[in-house]
């Protein structure tokens, strides 16, 4: 008897029932030495626990990078990761660019015409000249 | 039909009394918590949040359960309304954290609802005939939406977050396999409810345009790198003729300017 697959009967929509944010970890790189990260220093001290307390959803790990730019990078759910540089950035800037890793789904960036994707069947099916009224034009 | 900014005035009105006792916004409030449940949800899941944190020990940088569960059972309004603006923290947690002119105000109807007599005896059918479908407008733009569904808005949609529930009140359609509920030109937003939740923001791919000058050999280029709101949509859903009855609908004579349910041809 050959084994056959177990059909899927729903897929995973996010937000329909509960909503799971899609970035799961924030690593945040820094340099002590590099003059750089001195916007990254003083955002990892001022700003970063209360971004932290507000996001508990969210991991977030911090670790020394020597000689290189700071780098905040995002980890999803999806298994991808995104990178962004920080370097000589503001520690206002630097929070911009946090909540853009914290928003974003993990998708690859993909340009899209159509507003509405739909999983579902179409409501009032396909339409078909064999049925319904005959109509004068 | 109805107009909020009426409402709108007074209850600026009323806001300007500057110690506004809690008894004059309780009824306030609770038309609130019915019409606008959705904020109110948000805000409950971070008042909750908020509480079981000082029980658990964790650091704040560690991660904790992740899932925010749609459906809370318990709908309680919040007891202090006052807001401190000297309070440090940046983000509220709670409807009581929000200053009062910043509060959702929840629709006033000038009139009842009217319902024509067909409308009324074709909604049962309507009801019962899932799934259903709704032509949903957003700034003047149309979005047929049914449930389930994924929706990129082709803007950036201000002040809202990740998680937030926005419910949609302005639809020109909403119909099933075989019936449609058309409006003239829409449809009073108490006939039915369709939610959305805010999943998230993502952006396009860089665009990169080139700009030439005649006769000259430059060329300049154009970036631009537009984000959008990402929906999801939680509901939709066409109120039974019983529940449009017991808030209050009133049933009159057939019209052109009321709405109507169409059957399919």
């Amino acid at each position: 008897m050959p084994v056959k697959g177990i059909k899927t009967v729903s897929a995973a929509r996010n937000g329909v029932g509960a909503f799971i944010l899609q970035c799961k970890r924030l690593d945040f790189h820094y340099c002590n030495y590099g003059g750089s990260s001195r916007g990254m220093l003083a955002f990892l001290t001022q700003t970063l626990p209360n971004f932290a307390r507000e996001n508990p959803q969210i991991e977030i790990r911090v670790s020394p990078r020597h000689s290189k730019h700071p780098v905040i990078r995002g980890h999803y759910i999806n298994g991808r990761e995104k990178a962004i540089c920080v370097r000589n950035l503001e520690p206002k800037d630097i929070l911009t660019k946090a909540m853009i890793l914290k928003d974003a789904s993990g998708e690859k960036l993909k340009a899209q015409k159509k507003p509405v994707t739909s999983l579902n069947e179409s409501v009032r099916g396909i339409w078909s000249p064999y049925h319904g009224d005959l109509r004068g034009v | 039909m109805f107009s909020r900014s009426v409402f709108r005035g007074l209850a600026a009105d009323l806001r300007s009394f500057t110690p506004i006792s809690t008894s004059t916004a309780a009824p306030l409030r609770q038309r609130a918590a019915c019409f606008h449940q959705t904020s109110l949800l948000r805000t409950q899941q971070q008042e909750s949040s908020s509480q079981s944190s000082p029980t658990n020990p964790d650091p704040p940088l560690s991660a904790s359960p992740r899932a925010q569960t749609s459906q809370p059972e318990v709908q309680h309004s919040p007891t202090v309304p006052s807001y401190d603006p000297s309070s440090p923290s940046s983000t509220p947690k709670t409807r009581a954290d929000v200053p009062l002119a910043k509060q959702p105000v929840a629709p006033a109807f000038e009139s009842p609802l009217e319902v024509s007599k067909s409308l009324l005896s074709r909604l049962p059918h309507l009801v019962g005939q899932s799934p259903h479908y709704i032509v949903a407008e957003l700034h003047a733009r149309p979005y047929l939406l049914t449930e389930g569904d994924h929706v990129r808005l082709p803007f950036l949609m201000p002040k809202v977050k990740s998680g937030d529930i926005l419910r949609f009140n302005r639809a020109t359609a909403l119909g099933s396999r075989d019936l449609t509920m058309k409006g003239s030109p829409h449809l009073d937003e108490r006939l039915f409810e369709c939610r959305v939740r805010v999943i998230g923001v993502e952006a396009e791919p860089l665009r990169i345009k080139e700009k030439t000058k005649r006769r000259q050999r430059h060329v300049r280029q154009v970036r631009s790198k537009h984000r959008h709101t990402i929906l999801r949509v939680m509901e939709v859903r066409v109120k039974t003729p019983e529940q449009l009855l017991e808030e209050g609908a009133v049933v009159v004579e057939d019209s052109e300017d009321t709405s109507r349910i169409e059957a399919r041809s």
